[in-house]
């Protein structure tokens, strides 16, 4: 299973340009897009779901070009999109047959199938009531129910974590690390410690541009010896993070920790070098870029 | 007022900004331009027993102006009256719910949003009908006045208080749609007798929210001493009786009096009370009035969540194999399946009541007025049948499905074709029954139609108000035998085969353009 973006660019109108010349080979396991808001992650991610057409460049999926042919990845793909809806009159067996239908999913088994997501996704006790009554979390749960109806062999999953409370998130990081032997799947989450949890490779946007496609540990490294933290006054601190680019802060006792980037031997005084996380990285990659 | 214009301003932009707007907008130029027939036309919109007047300037202003205050009164309420519910689909409600605005200053705006709208669309017939004055003319002089007055004194004020009562419908009768439609017509065909009720009278308006027993008044009385008749009122509205040809006579307009424009003003000063008196029961966004079955679910959810610990996760190995099977049926049956369950319940009492009665009432009144009801009181229905989907943000998933043009849309047709020919069962029964062809094949093609045209029509604008007006208008125009309108064939034609042919053709166009721009949004979400 392999998917080969090249050179894809969509442009909405002369103004706004979604993607540029974007291009990016995806294997069988998980890839976690990063980028600030507008990067491009969610474009990206329907164009490869088929429901966006991108203005330039192929995409082909086993050598199949599906841009010309959407059909043959449709056909093996599971997609949960940041805003998803739900149907509010239909209970949540009902809009798994339905969504079933839809992607051709039918037989004897289709029952016992959808029994086993709901109970996967703990909605079983829940599943005779209109999901119009249902939580953030629970829809959540139904979305990611419906993209694996068709047993997928590309998952796309944008934003999946969204409304999880935390053990719902660390089983949905496990459901991605047992599917990820099998299939491709590609998710973006603006919470880091998801994507640095679950995924292989990373490949980092920044205003529809891929700034790096690597293997996470190759990505961290990006930032060695850049990430430093310091104890500072409450009162320096507005001074100082106009010389470095805060990271992060953390009150402690009466001062507070800072956490910055700098380049190496131009930090502050009686800072200490830590050791760079993927988040680090990518604020050091998309700061430097923005 | 400083905090109210910015509301009515994005209100107001957010409605007019959208396909369905400029639908509205060119349909309406195509009805300001049908409000002045041609000499050789075969209907009229001002009925006097077979008079009417030169096509002055005071003619050609006069009828439009009465014309935009009846039709924007009729159908200006469909069009304006879902601010409020947007309010609460969007759940922006809920962020204006906890700003310092008060009920009567958020409706007000609301109100004004409506009245802006409608003025809008009152401003465009009004250039038409100058237009239309040039190209119907006959030599008479331009007269500004004779255009700027009916549109001031009688669309104006009208409009103002259509404006606030569909504010007053969304309040008290929220989402029942259907109920706000049925409420206001019962409303409008009051008042809309009152207008030739009170022309015995001197005519002051006190009684008339339109103004029009005024101009009721001065062309009866100017037809019966001027040709020695004895006309009581006068007809407004696209008659189709067959005559093209009239006595004409010459009329000057009206002269307005001090207490005729004080009553706009007085009907303007009812419409804010009836927004005020709105404010006092306005449910402020508070779910349990706005929408008492989600209040109660969201608690029952969070009652009935489950621990995280009780279920075991999602593994593939055990789940049964993957059988495929691409045929439409299981898309059939859940879409016909949630047509059924769409909207009130009560509302299939109604049905059904309708549906037996077109068993038994005589043919003609069954084909000509209880079939047209009935397939119109399904309207909510048919307006979702292809905007749910986005409405809902289901989109994503139907759009990324395998081959959706091929068969997300012929379900979702084919499940509305099978209800509205269900409904229409009774009278193709009886048709069958007495081996008349003409009569099964118009109602079929009729039904089909109306599937159809709410396809077209969710397709083009993604949402359903276009074609629920539209719908209307076409219902309330059958059930008044205008013959172009006559989609279920119930009046008699000259050519029944070619009328037929005529549907046949429609339909099979809206088929085409349906799916040229569904194939066309499935890939630029």
């Amino acid at each position: 299973m392999a998917l080969t973006i090249t050179n894809v660019t969509k442009q909405y109108n002369a103004q706004k340009t979604a993607l540029t010349n974007y291009s990016i080979d995806i294997d069988k396991g998980v890839l976690g897009l990063l980028g600030p808001n507008g990067a491009g992650k969610s474009t990206l991610m329907k164009i490869i779901a088929t429901i966006s057409k991108p203005s330039e460049g192929t995409l082909f999926l086993n050598g199949i070009d599906i841009v010309r042919n959407p059909d043959a990845i449709r056909k093996v793909l599971g997609y949960l999109p940041q805003d998803f809806g739900v149907y509010p009159n239909l209970n949540a067996y009902e809009f798994l047959e339905y969504i079933a239908a839809m992607k051709g999913v039918g037989g004897k088994g289709l029952r016992r199938r959808i029994d086993l997501l709901l109970e996967g996704v703990n909605l079983s006790a829940d599943a005779k009531r209109p999901i119009g009554s249902y939580s953030g979390g629970m829809k959540q749960r139904i979305g990611i129910a419906q993209a694996l109806l068709n047993d997928p062999q590309v998952l796309i999953f944008d934003e999946p974590t969204v409304g999880l409370d935390p053990e719902e998130r660390m089983r949905f990081r496990q459901l991605i690390a047992d599917l990820a032997q099998n299939c491709i799947i590609i998710l973006s989450s603006h919470i880091v410690s998801d994507i640095e949890t679950i995924a292989d490779q990373v490949a980092i946007m920044q205003d529809g541009k891929l700034l790096i496609h690597a293997p996470q540990h190759d990505i961290i490294k990006q930032a060695d010896g850049c990430i430093f933290e310091l104890l500072l006054d409450n009162s320096k601190l507005g001074s100082f993070k106009q010389q470095y680019k805060v990271i992060d802060t953390a009150r402690q006792a009466d001062q507070i920790r800072v956490r910055y980037i700098s380049s190496k031997g131009k930090e502050a005084p009686s800072s200490t070098q830590v050791t760079a996380t993927l988040e680090d990285a990518y604020l050091f990659l998309t700061q430097d870029n923005g | 007022m400083q905090y109210i214009y910015p509301i009515i301003k994005a209100d107001y932009l957010q409605r007019t900004r959208s396909y369905s707007f400029l639908i509205t907008l060119a349909i309406t130029i195509f009805m300001a331009y049908s409000f002045i027939p041609a000499n050789s036309a075969n209907y009229t919109t001002l009925s006097a027993l077979g008079y009417k007047g030169v096509y002055n300037s005071a003619w050609v202003g006069y009828v439009s102006g009465i014309m935009t205050t009846v039709m924007l009164s009729i159908y200006g309420f469909l069009l304006v009256n879902s601010g409020i519910k947007k309010d609460i689909n969007t759940e922006v409600g809920l962020i204006v719910a906890t700003t310092p605005i008060t009920n009567f200053k958020y409706l007000l705006s609301k109100q004004l949003s409506n009245y802006i709208v409608l003025l809008t669309i009152a401003g465009i017939t009004f250039i038409v009908s100058i237009g239309v004055f040039f190209m119907r003319g006959t030599g008479y002089p331009f007269i500004l006045g004779n255009f700027i007055f009916p549109y001031l004194f009688f669309a104006v004020p009208a409009l103002f208080v259509v404006a606030s009562l569909a504010v007053a419908g969304e309040v008290f009768l929220g989402r029942r749609s259907i109920l706000q439609f049925i409420a206001y017509f019962f409303l409008v065909g009051i008042c809309m007798g009152l207008i030739n009720a009170k022309s015995d009278d001197q005519p002051t308006g006190i009684f008339d929210p339109f103004g029009l027993s005024l101009i009721t008044k001065s062309i009866t009385q100017h037809i019966n001493s001027h040709f020695n008749e004895d006309l009581k009122g006068v007809s407004f509205g696209f008659i189709f009786n067959g005559r093209s040809a009239y006595k004409t006579f010459t009329w000057e307009g009206l002269n307005w009096s001090a207490l005729f424009i004080f009553s706009r003003l007085l009907w303007m000063g009812l419409g804010l009370g009836v927004v005020y008196i709105s404010s006092l029961f306005f449910h402020r966004f508070d779910s349990k009035q706005a929408d008492p079955k989600r209040k109660t679910k969201e608690v029952a959810a969070i009652q009935t969540d489950q621990p995280i610990e009780q279920h075991a996760g999602i593994s593939r190995a055990v789940l049964p194999p993957l059988v495929f099977d691409y045929g439409i049926f299981p898309l059939v049956r859940t879409e016909l399946f949630m047509l059924i369950r769409q909207g009130k319940k009560w509302l299939w009492l109604v049905n059904a009541a309708l549906w037996v009665a077109m068993f038994i009432v005589p043919f003609n009144i069954a084909h000509n007025y209880l079939l047209p009801v009935l397939l119109f009181l399904q309207v909510t229905r048919w307006s979702e049948l292809v905007t749910k989907e986005k409405t809902n943000r289901v989109h994503y998933f139907s759009f990324a499905s395998y081959k959706p043009l091929q068969r997300m849309l012929p379900a979702q047709i084919l499940s509305g074709v099978l209800l509205s020919i269900g409904l229409s069962l009774p009278l193709i029964i009886r048709g069958a029954l007495t081996f008349n062809s003409d009569v099964v094949l118009s109602i079929i093609n009729g039904a089909v139609l109306i599937v159809l045209l709410a396809v077209a029509f969710g397709i083009l604008t993604g949402g359903k108000k276009l074609f629920e007006v539209f719908f209307f208008l076409l219902t309330y125009s059958v059930v008044n035998k205008v013959p172009v309108t006559d989609y279920l064939g119930s009046l008699p034609h000259q050519d029944m085969s070619f009328f037929m042919l005529v549907i046949l053709g429609i339909n099979t166009v809206l088929v085409i353009v349906s799916f040229m721009i569904r194939r066309y949004q499935t890939r630029h979400s």
